[in-house]
C-alpha cells in the first residue's frame, strides 16, 4: 500500500495524465457512438450487391455488447493511449532524475519496479471496470428481456479485454524502462504498434493466407487477437464461417508470457545498470 | 567512536578511464568529512557508489557497520549534484513523497520548510523555483527527521554568492547539532571552512587524507627514485612519519606527516638497503599542490 500511495502522490496531481487518459476516453466514445454506424454504412453497401439484404446490426445488446465494445476498445489506434501513459509516467521519473532520489532515500530497485507494475495494473484494473460500467449501462438500454437472460453469457471478453490491458501496458512499461527517454519510447512504441509490426505481419502473412501461422504470435498482436472480431450477426452469415464467440486461455497465454519474460529482463537490467 | 561509513577497496571503471581506483575511507561519527578534488576525480562516483545509484566493480562498503540496505539508506540524507524532483509538484508535495519513501509521517515536512526558509513558498510548485530555492529543497529533503549523516556533493555548485553564503550557514548548522556530514567538493576553501576532516582525492585515488589541520599543514613533499621503486615504496609505507605515496613518470612523491628531512629519509631508506637514484624536496602548500591538480585536469 506505501508504494502505491507514494504512486498515487506523484500521479494524481499531474495534468498530462490525466489529459491522455481523458483522450482515450474520448476517442473511445467517439468509436462507440459511430461505430454502429460505420457497421450498418458497410451492411447497406453489401446489400446493393445481395438478393436477400442482410439485417441491420444492432451492437449494443446484451450479450453481444461484451465483444464489440472490448473489441473497439482495444484496436490499435485506442489502446496507445493508456500505454503513452504508461511510458511518460515511468521515463518521467529518468528525465526528472527522481528514481535516483527515490533510491538514495531509501526505495529498493526490486521496490521502484514494483511501484510502477502496481501502476500498470491498477490502470488496467480502473479502465477495464470503467469500460464494463459502461458496457452495463449501455447494454440495459439497448436489450429486450430475451436478451438480458443471457447478459452475462459473453463475460469472458470483460477477462479478456483486463488481459489485454494488462500485457499491452506491461508492453509499454518494458519500453520506458529500456529507453529511459519520453519522447523516443513513444515514437518507437506508436511506430512498432501501428505500422511496422502490420507491416511484418504483411509480409509474413501474404504466402499463407488464411493459416494460422508465425505471425499471430507478434507481440502486439498476440495482445489484438484476445478479442479478434465483433459479433455482428450480418457479418457472420456473410463470412460464412464461425467467428470468434469467446476469449480462449490459449489466446491470453501468448501475451502474457511476453510480458513476464519483459518484466524479467526490466527486473534484471535495472538491478544491474547504474541511475 | 562509532564508524558511520567504512568503504573498502572500492573501484568503479567507465571504459578507459578508472573513475575510482580501489578507495577505501572510513568515516567516523561527529566527523564534518571533506572530499576534494577537481571535477572528474572519483567524488560523484564514490558517492553514487554508497548510495546505490552506480554498481561498482569491486570492493565494499558498509553504513552503520552492517552490509548496505534500503533501511540503511533511510538513515541517510543526500544533495547529489542537481536538485531532483517533480516539476508539477509543490515544495510540500514533493516533501511528502521523500518521507513516505523513508518511512516517516509528515509532521518533520514544515520544520525543514522553515530551516530553509522555503515555508511560504511550500505550495508553489517546483518549477517555479530558482536554482538556489531548488537546492535549498534537496537540503531540505535530505534533513527530513534528522538523518544520522548528511551526505552533500558541490551542494553550492552553481549558486550565487548569496545563495552559496545561505547554504553553507544551514551546513554549519546542521553540523553544529552533531549530525555527521559527508561533503563533496572541488572548492579548497569551502572545505576548509566546513570541515574538519579531509581526503583529497585525484584521478580515483586519495592523495591524503586527515584532519583539515593535518593535511594543511603539509608543506613538503619528497621526490624519490631509485632501481626497485616498489621496494622504495614499500620501505616508505614503514616510515613512522608516513601519510602518503604516489607515483608519477618513475618518480615517487612521498608525504610525511611532519617535517622530514630529505637527508634524514636517505639516511633511512640506506639502512632498509635501498641506494636512491633521485632526491629532491619540493616545497609547496596543499593549496599550490591542489592548483596543480586542477591543472594538470584541465590540460
Amino acid at each position: 500500500m506505501k508504494l502505491l500511495t507514494i504512486e498515487l502522490k506523484k500521479i494524481l496531481p499531474y495534468k498530462t495524465f490525466w489529459i491522455v487518459i481523458g483522450l482515450y476516453f474520448l476517442f473511445l466514445a467517439l468509436g462507440i457512438i459511430m461505430a454502429e454506424y460505420i457497421v450498418n454504412a458497410m451492411v447497406d453497401d453489401i446489400n446493393k450487391r445481395l438478393p436477400i439484404p442482410l439485417p441491420h446490426a444492432v451492437l449494443f445488446y446484451f450479450p453481444d455488447i461484451w465483444q464489440n465494445l472490448t473489441f473497439f476498445a482495444s484496436i490499435r489506434f485506442v489502446l496507445i493511449f493508456p500505454a503513452i501513459v504508461v511510458i511518460i509516467l515511468i521515463t518521467n521519473e529518468f528525465t526528472n532524475k527522481t528514481v535516483r532520489q527515490n533510491i538514495v532515500n531509501g526505495m529498493s530497485r526490486s521496490e521502484f519496479i514494483f511501484s510502477k507494475l502496481q501502476v500498470v495494473f491498477m490502470l488496467a484494473l480502473i479502465i477495464t471496470v470503467i469500460l464494463m460500467l459502461v458496457m452495463l449501462t449501455l447494454g440495459l438500454i439497448h436489450s429486450d428481456s430475451q436478451s438480458l437472460s443471457l447478459m452475462f453469457n459473453g463475460f469472458s471478453f470483460v477477462i479478456g479485454f483486463f488481459i489485454q490491458m494488462l500485457t499491452y501496458l506491461c508492453f509499454a512499461f518494458f519500453i520506458a524502462f529500456i529507453l529511459r527517454n519520453t519522447g523516443l519510447a513513444i515514437a518507437l512504441f506508436t511506430l512498432y504498434t501501428i505500422i511496422i509490426e502490420p507491416v511484418i505481419y504483411f509480409l509474413l502473412r501474404a504466402p499463407f493466407i488464411w493459416e494460422n501461422t508465425v505471425y499471430t504470435y507478434l507481440p502486439v498482436n498476440s495482445v489484438i487477437r484476445i478479442v479478434e472480431y465483433p459479433s455482428i450477426p450480418a457479418l457472420k452469415k456473410l463470412m460464412n464461417f464461425q467467428l470468434q464467440d469467446q476469449v480462449t486461455l490459449l489466446s491470453c497465454s501468448v501475451p502474457m508470457i511476453y510480458a513476464v519474460v519483459m518484466i524479467g529482463i526490466v527486473y534484471w537490467t535495472f538491478n544491474k545498470r547504474d541511475l | 567512536m562509532e564508524t558511520i561509513l567504512s568503504i573498502n577497496q572500492l573501484s568503479k571503471r567507465y571504459g578507459r578511464i578508472q573513475a575510482v581506483n580501489k578507495l577505501s575511507l572510513d568515516v567516523v561519527k561527529g566527523q564534518v568529512f571533506g572530499i576534494l578534488g577537481p571535477n572528474g576525480s572519483g567524488k560523484s562516483t564514490t558517492l553514487g557508489m554508497i548510495l546505490d545509484l552506480i554498481r561498482p566493480d569491486s570492493g565494499s562498503f558498509k553504513w552503520f557497520g552492517e552490509e548496505p540496505t534500503k533501511e540503511s539508506r533511510k538513515r541517510i540524507g543526500a544533495v547529489i549534484e542537481t536538485p531532483n524532483f517533480f516539476p508539477y509538484l509543490s515544495a510540500r508535495r514533493n516533501l511528502e513523497i521523500v518521507a513516505k519513501v523513508k518511512d516517516y509521517d509528515y509532521s518533520d515536512v514544515d520544520r525543514v520548510l522553515h530551516t530553509t526558509g522555503l515555508f511560504d513558498r511550500r505550495n508553489d510548485k517546483f518549477k517555479t523555483y530558482s536554482f538556489g530555492m531548488k537546492q535549498r529543497l534537496a537540503l531540505a529533503s535530505a534533513l527530513l527527521n534528522k538523518p544520522d549523516i548528511l551526505i552533500l556533493d558541490e551542494p553550492t555548485n552553481g549558486l550565487d554568492p548569496q545563495g552559496i553564503a545561505q547554504i553553507r550557514q544551514l551546513i554549519l548548522q546542521v553540523a553544529s547539532e552533531g549530525i555527521t556530514i559527508i561533503l563533496a567538493s572541488h572548492l579548497l576553501d569551502e572545505v576548509q571552512k566546513i570541515c574538519n576532516y579531509v581526503a583529497v582525492l585525484n584521478k580515483g585515488n586519495i592523495l591524503f587524507s586527515g584532519t583539515v589541520h593535518e593535511v594543511l599543514a603539509i608543506s613538503d613533499c619528497i621526490e624519490l627514485s631509485s632501481g626497485d621503486n616498489t621496494a622504495l615504496k614499500a620501505a616508505i609505507e614503514e616510515h613512522p612519519a608516513f601519510l602518503s605515496i604516489i607515483e608519477s613518470d618513475g618518480i615517487m612523491l612521498a608525504v610525511f606527516s611532519e617535517d622530514v628531512r630529505p637527508a634524514a629519509i636517505s639516511e633511512y631508506l640506506h639502512r632498509k638497503n635501498i641506494t636512491l637514484s633521485h632526491l629532491a624536496e619540493r616545497k609547496r602548500t596543499l593549496e599550490q599542490h591542489f592548483l596543480e591538480l586542477l591543472k594538470d585536469n584541465e590540460s
